[in-house]
C-alpha cells in the first residue's frame, strides 16, 4: 500500500494553495461588489466626470475604431473618461444590463426594442436637451417617439437602394436606360441577368427583404399609433406574391441558397448580380470585395407608381435610472452633432441623420447619392413594444418564402402581431 | 445520477458497516456539520434559493426593471405557463417547435454515440492490439476540449464553401448549405419520393399549435451538424465506460463460447452484449438526460436558426429572457424543461433499480 | 450536450472510478478477473478491425489538425483552401491579433477562475464527502439525500435563476460571482464521500488513539490517501470550469470578465464575428484547448486505468 506520510505533498501544497485562491476570490468579491462599472459613483450636475461606458452594437472593426476615437476626442475636450464597449449580443447586454439594475450610460438602440423599454419606463426621454433637435430626419424622429414624446436621438441612418454589378450589367448587353423603374422591368432585367451558377437578384430572407415591396405596392403593416396591425391586407399578399413568382422563376435566390451568409456577400462573390441592401454594402465591399465594380440606384416603383424604400436607424439609448444621466446627454450631443455624423459616414459609410449636412454627405459620396434620394419616402423599420419575438417569427416565414402560400403566411403574421397589440393595451 | 446504484457502491455499503466503531460523539457531531456546512451552504445558496426566486418570476410578470422581489413585478398566476401550453399564439409554437428539435436530436444523438461508443471499445479491446493507447487517446480527445472551441471547429468544417462540402465536390457530390438549410430530413425524403408538398391531412392538422407535416419534418440539415458535433464529442466518454465493462468480463467466459464454437458476431450478441448490459442502460440514460439540455452549441454556432430549426428549450428559455425581457416566460420555460428531465430521471432511476435487482441476484 | 451536462456524465464515471482507483491502489486488483479480450481472428477482420479504427481515428484527429494547421494560414487561405491542413503561407497573423484583442486576458480570467473553482471544490468537497462517509451525526442521512437530490437538477436550467440570485447578493459581474457558484458541486461531494467509504478506517484511528482531533486526522492522514480521488476531482472540475459558458454568460457583463468560452464566443457569434476570420477564430479555439489537453495527457494515465475498473460488469 502507498500511503505519503507527509501533508507536505504536492497535493497538500495543491489544497494550501487553493485555500489561497479561494480568499483570494472572496477578497476581489469584496473590491467590486460595488459595482465594477458604470453606475458606482453617483456624481451628476455639471461636476460629473463619469466614467461613461458606451455599449455599441459594431458593424466591424472601422465603426468600433471611429467611435473609440470620437470617445477619445470628447475625454480630450470634456475631461470625462469614456469607455466604449462593443457588444456581442447588444440586444441581451443591454436587457442584462436593465435587470442587473447597472445598465450602460450611453448605448445604440434599435427602432423596435426601444418601443419595448419606452413602454417599460427604462429610457431617459432626453432629446428636447440635444442642440437642434428639430434638425434630424422627421422620419427617424417619428422612430423614436413613444406617446408622443421625442426620446433619443437618432445615430444615423441607412435606407434600401438597387444596388447593379457594373460587369454582368453590361455582360448582358443593358445599358442605364435599362435601369428598372418598376417591378415588371425589375423582373425582366433579373430573369436577362440570371445565367449559368448566377441568379439575378438576391434580397435578405427576412422582412427588410420583402417589407419594402409592400409598401411600394401601397400596404402598411402596423398603423402610426402601433394599434393596428394589417399584415393580410390584399396589397401585402400581392407583394409577396410577386416575390414569390420571382423565386420560383429561379431569377431571385435568398442568400443561403447561394452559400452566403447575407445578400452583400452573396453580391460580392457575384453569386448574384443585383441585390437590394442598404448602405452597409460599401464597408463590407470595400474591405471583401475591392475589386469589384457596381453602381447603386433607388428602387423601382410598385404597378400603381408608388415609392417606398425602408429606414433603418439606432438610437443613442440613454438610461432613465443612470448616476451619469446628465454627463451622458452632454456625450451624445458631442456624439450626434453634423461634424461627428460626418467622421462616422467617413469611416464606415452611414448617413448622417441630421438634415443640416445633408449636401455636405451628398458631396462626399455622389455614389451613394441613391440611398440619400429614399429619404423622402423611406418607411421605419417595422418596430412594435415587446414584438420581438414576432418580427423574428415573420423574418423566418419569409426565408420559407418560397415553399408557402402568401396569404397563409400574412395571416399567421396578422395572427401573431394582433396577439402582442392586444396584450400592450 | 446514479448515486447508490452502482454495485461497486453497494459493495462499499457491507463494509462500511463492517467497519463501524468507536469515535467521541459530540466532536464528531459538531465537525461533521463543520465539514459539511461550506459545501451544503453554497448549493443551498446557488441551487436552493436560484430555483425559488425562479419560480416566483415564473409566475409574476417582471419585465426585468427593477428588482422582482421588491415590487417590481406583480404575480400573474399561471399566465406564463398557459401562454406556453395551453394558449395557441407564438409563445407556444416557439415552445413547441424547441421541443420537436430538441426531440429529434435525442432519438439520433443517443442511440448514434451508444452504438459507436460500443462499437470503438468493442474492436479496441481486442486481444494484441497494436496502438491500443493512441487510439484510445484520438476518441477520447474529443470529450476534454471545450465546447466553444469545437463550435468553432465545426463551424468551418460545414461552412457553405467549408471544409466538408469541399471534400464532397472533390467526390462529385454537392453539399448543402449546412447552416442555413432549414429542411428537415423526413421532408426532404419525401421529397425524392415524390411528395413534394405536405398532403391535406397532415398540413390541415396538428397538435399544439404544430400541424402534425411540421411535427413529422425531421431535424432540418442545419441541426444534423450539431448532431454530428454531439455524437463526436460524446462517444468518447462512452467509449470509456463501456472499455472498463468489457474488461470486467472474465476470461473464462470468452474460453467457453470458443470451445462452443461460435463466430465472432456470434459471441458479440450472445456473450458481450448481455454482459455489458447494465452499462449499456447507463450509458443510454446518460445519453437521454445530456442531450435534453443542450444549449451551448446553439448559442454559439445557430442562435435557433435557420427557421426556427434548432431552437432548443434551453435557448429558448435564455432567448427569452435576456432578449425579449419575458423574464416570467423564460423561467416559465426553465421549469417545463425542468419537468421532461426529472420524468427522464425517474425513468432512469427505474431502469436502472431493475438493473440493481439483477444484479444482486 | 451542454458543458455541464457533459460534466455530470463524466461524474458519474468518476465516482465509480475513485472508488476503483482506490481499490486497485490498496493492492486488491488480484482480486479482478483476468480480462476477456476477444482474438483469433481471421487475417481479413484483423484487417478490418484495423481499418476501422484507422478511419474513426482519422474522422476524431482529423478536425483537430484543420483547427492546427488553419489557425497559421492567411484568410484568403483559409477560405480557399480549407481542406488542406498544411498552410500554403505560414503566418502568425492570427496569434498576433490575438494577442491585441483582448485575447491574453480572457486567458488569465479563465486560468484564475478555473484554478480557484478546482482548489475550492477540492477542500470542500473533500470536507463535506468525509464527514457524510465517516463522522457520525445526526441529520446525515437527510443530508445525503438531499445532495443527491439536487445532483437531478440539470445545470441549463439554473442559468436565469443564477442571473436572479448573484444580482440580489449583488456579486453580479464580478469575479466572486463567476466563481462562487461554481464551486457549489454535489457531484464532487458524492465522488469523494464514495472514494472515503472504500478506505480502510483503520490508520485513521490508530492516528485518532494517539491523540489527533478529528481536523488533524482529516488534514494528514485522510487527504494524502485520498490522493487518487482528489487528482480525479482535480481533472474533472479543471476541465468543467475551464469549458463552461453558460455561467459566464449569465453572471458578468464586463468585458474585462470575459473568460477564454465567453470572450471566444464574442469572436465567433457576436456583431464582431462578421466576416470570416478562421484562422483568428481557430486559433483562438487553438490556444483555449491547450491546458485541457496538458491536464488531459498529465492526468490521462489515471484517467482510463480509473475507468477501467469502475464500471463491472
Amino acid at each position: 500500500m502507498k500511503t505519503p506520510q507527509s501533508p507536505h505533498t504536492p497535493l497538500g501544497r495543491t489544497a494550501l494553495a487553493g485555500l489561497g485562491a479561494v480568499i483570494l476570490a472572496l477578497t476581489a468579491a469584496c473590491g467590486s461588489s460595488g459595482g465594477s462599472f458604470g453606475s458606482s459613483s453617483s456624481g451628476g450636475g455639471n461636476t460629473d466626470t463619469g466614467p461613461l461606458t458606451v455599449l455599441i452594437g459594431s458593424s466591424g472593426p472601422a465603426e468600433t475604431a471611429a467611435v473609440q476615437a470620437a470617445a477619445a476626442a470628447y475625454t480630450k475636450r470634456s475631461g470625462v473618461k469614456v469607455t466604449v464597449i462593443p457588444a456581442q449580443n447588444l440586444q441581451q447586454q443591454v436587457s442584462q444590463g436593465f435587470a442587473s439594475g447597472k445598465p450602460a450610460d450611453v448605448f445604440y438602440l434599435d427602432t423596435s426594442t426601444f418601443q419595448s423599454y419606452a413602454k417599460t419606463g427604462a429610457l431617459y426621454a432626453y432629446a428636447s436637451k440635444i442642440t437642434d433637435s428639430g434638425d434630424f430626419y422627421p422620419a427617424l424622429t417619428q422612430s423614436f417617439t413613444y406617446n408622443g414624446t421625442f426620446y433619443c436621438v437618432p445615430k444615423d441612418w441607412s435606407t434600401l437602394g438597387l444596388a447593379v454589378n457594373d460587369a454582368d450589367w453590361s455582360a448582358a448587353g443593358l445599358t442605364a436606360s435599362d435601369v428598372p423603374a418598376t417591378w415588371d422591368q425589375l423582373e425582366s432585367v433579373a430573369r436577362k441577368l440570371t445565367t449559368g451558377g448566377r441568379v439575378g437578384l438576391t434580397i435578405a430572407s427576412d422582412h427588410a427583404g420583402v417589407d419594402e415591396f409592400i409598401y411600394q405596392n401601397g400596404g402598411t403593416l402596423l398603423s402610426a399609433d402601433k394599434k393596428t396591425a394589417s399584415f393580410d391586407s390584399s396589397q401585402n399578399t400581392q407583394a409577396l406574391a410577386f416575390v414569390k413568382k420571382l423565386l420560383g422563376e429561379g431569377a431571385l435566390k435568398f442568400p443561403s441558397a447561394l452559400n452566403a451568409g447575407w445578400n452583400g456577400e452573396a453580391f460580392g462573390k457575384n453569386a448574384a448580380a443585383m441585390t437590394i441592401v442598404g448602405n452597409w454594402l460599401d464597408g463590407a465591399m470595400k474591405s471583401d470585395y475591392p475589386s469589384v465594380k457596381y453602381t447603386v440606384y433607388p428602387l423601382p416603383a410598385g404597378p400603381s407608381g408608388a415609392k417606398a424604400t425602408l429606414s433603418f436607424t439606432n438610437c443613442w439609448g440613454v438610461p432613465a435610472k443612470s448616476a451619469h444621466r446628465d454627463a451622458a446627454v452632454k456625450l451624445v450631443d458631442f456624439l450626434s452633432s453634423g461634424t461627428q455624423q460626418m467622421t462616422f459616414a467617413k469611416a464606415f459609410g452611414v448617413m448622417p441623420s441630421r438634415q443640416s449636412v445633408k449636401d455636405q454627405w451628398t458631396a462626399q459620396f455622389p455614389a451613394d447619392a441613391a440611398f440619400l434620394s429614399g429619404s423622402s419616402y423611406a418607411q421605419p423599420d417595422l418596430a412594435l413594444a415587446g414584438g420581438t419575438q414576432a418580427i423574428s417569427d415573420y423574418d423566418s416565414k419569409v426565408a420559407q418564402l418560397a415553399s408557402t402560400d402568401p396569404a397563409t403566411l400574412l395571416s399567421n403574421v396578422q395572427k401573431n402581431f394582433e396577439a402582442v397589440i392586444q396584450q400592450n393595451q | 445520477m446514479t448515486a447508490g446504484s452502482s454495485p461497486a457502491d453497494s459493495a462499499v455499503r457491507r463494509s462500511r458497516r463492517r467497519h463501524r466503531g468507536g469515535g467521541i460523539r459530540g466532536h464528531e457531531a459538531a465537525a461533521g456539520w463543520l465539514f459539511t456546512a461550506p459545501a451544503v451552504l453554497l448549493l443551498v445558496l446557488f441551487l436552493v434559493v436560484p430555483i425559488l426566486m425562479a419560480a416566483w418570476v415564473s409566475v409574476s410578470d417582471w419585465t426585468g426593471q427593477g428588482n422582482p422581489f421588491s415590487g417590481a413585478a406583480h404575480y400573474v398566476g399561471t399566465k406564463n405557463y398557459s401562454a406556453l401550453l395551453t394558449r395557441d399564439g407564438l409563445a407556444r409554437e416557439d415552445l413547441m417547435a424547441s421541443l420537436r428539435n430538441t426531440l429529434y436530436y435525442v432519438l439520433l444523438v443517443v442511440p448514434t454515440q451508444t452504438a459507436l461508443a460500443l462499437f470503438l471499445a468493442v474492436v479496441l479491446n481486442r486481444r494484441r492490439l497494436a496502438g491500443r493507447g493512441l487510439f484510445r487517446t484520438a476518441y477520447y480527445f474529443p470529450s476534454v476540449t471545450s465546447s466553444v472551441a469545437i463550435s468553432v471547429v465545426f463551424l468551418f468544417l460545414f461552412g457553405g464553401a467549408g471544409v466538408v462540402n469541399t471534400l464532397l465536390s472533390d467526390l462529385g457530390a454537392n453539399g448543402p448549405t449546412w447552416f442555413a438549410d432549414s429542411n428537415g430530413l423526413i421532408h426532404l425524403l419525401l421529397d425524392k419520393l415524390g411528395v413534394h408538398s405536405a398532403p391535406a391531412v397532415l398540413a390541415n392538422y396538428g397538435l399544439l399549435g404544430q400541424s402534425w407535416w411540421d411535427w413529422l419534418s425531421g431535424p432540418s440539415v442545419a441541426m444534423t451538424v450539431l448532431i454530428m458535433l454531439a455524437v463526436w464529442t460524446t462517444s468518447g466518454t462512452f467509449m470509456l465506460m463501456f472499455l472498463a465493462a468489457l474488461q470486467n468480463i472474465p476470461a473464462e467466459v470468452e474460453e467457453a463460447a470458443l470451445i462452443d464454437g461460435t463466430s465472432p458476431w456470434q459471441r458479440l450478441r450472445m456473450v458481450t452484449l448481455p454482459l455489458v448490459r447494465p452499462t449499456l442502460f447507463l450509458v443510454l440514460t446518460l445519453g437521454l438526460i445530456a442531450t435534453w439540455q443542450v444549449f451551448d452549441q446553439v448559442y454559439i454556432m445557430s442562435q435557433g436558426n435557420p427557421a426556427k430549426t434548432t431552437l432548443t428549450p434551453a435557448y429558448l428559455s435564455y432567448a427569452v429572457s435576456f432578449n425579449d425581457q419575458q423574464w416570467g416566460q423564460g423561467a416559465a420555460i426553465a421549469f417545463i424543461l425542468f419537468a421532461i428531465i426529472v420524468v427522464l430521471t425517474v425513468l432512469q432511476r427505474f431502469v436502472l433499480r431493475t438493473r440493481e435487482a439483477v444484479a444482486d441476484e | 450536450m451542454s458543458s455541464q451536462a457533459r460534466r455530470q456524465a463524466a461524474a458519474t464515471a468518476a465516482a465509480t472510478t475513485a472508488t476503483a482507483a482506490a481499490i486497485a491502489e490498496r493492492g486488491s486488483a488480484t482480486r479482478r478477473p483476468k480480462p476477456y479480450r476477444p482474438g483469433q481472428l481471421s487475417p481479413r477482420a484483423r484487417a478490418a478491425s484495423y481499418a476501422a479504427l484507422l478511419l474513426f481515428a482519422l474522422i476524431y484527429i482529423f478536425p483537430f489538425l484543420i483547427e492546427l494547421g488553419s489557425s497559421f494560414k492567411t484568410d484568403a487561405d483559409a477560405a480557399n483552401n480549407p481542406l488542406n491542413p498544411i498552410p500554403q503561407h505560414w503566418t502568425l497573423a492570427a496569434f498576433h491579433e490575438l494577442g491585441q484583442q483582448d485575447f491574453p486576458r480572457w486567458f488569465a480570467n479563465s486560468a484564475f477562475v478555473a484554478l480557484s473553482v478546482t482548489a475550492g471544490r477540492l477542500l470542500f468537497d473533500s470536507m463535506a464527502g468525509y464527514a457524510l462517509a465517516r463522522l457520525r451525526f445526526r441529520g446525515r442521512g437527510a443530508l445525503f439525500s438531499a445532495i443527491i437530490a439536487v445532483l437531478a437538477v440539470p445545470g441549463v436550467v439554473l442559468m436565469i435563476p443564477k442571473f436572479l440570485v448573484l444580482n440580489e447578493f449583488g456579486i453580479y459581474d464580478t469575479y466572486a460571482g463567476m466563481i462562487i457558484p461554481l464551486v457549489a458541486d454535489a457531484a464532487g461531494v458524492f465522488i469523494m464521500k464514495q472514494f472515503f467509504e472504500s478506505i480502510p478506517r483503520s490508520v485513521e484511528e490508530a492516528a485518532r488513539i494517539d491523540g489527533a482531533g478529528v481536523l488533524r486526522t482529516f488534514w494528514s492522514v485522510v487527504l494524502p490517501m485520498a490522493r487518487p480521488a482528489l487528482i480525479t476531482l482535480t481533472v474533472l472540475s479543471f476541465q468543467g470550469s475551464w469549458n463552461e459558458l453558460s455561467h459566464f454568460i449569465v453572471s458578468r457583463q464586463s468585458p474585462q470578465l470575459n473568460t477564454l468560452t465567453s470572450g471566444v464566443a464574442t469572436l465567433v457569434s457576436g456583431q464582431l464575428g462578421q466576416g470570416s476570420q478562421y484562422p483568428l477564430k481557430l486559433a483562438a479555439a487553438l490556444l483555449m484547448t491547450i491546458p485541457v489537453a496538458v491536464v488531459f495527457f498529465i492526468f490521462q494515465r489515471h484517467i482510463v486505468r480509473g475507468t477501467q475498473g469502475a464500471v463491472k460488469g
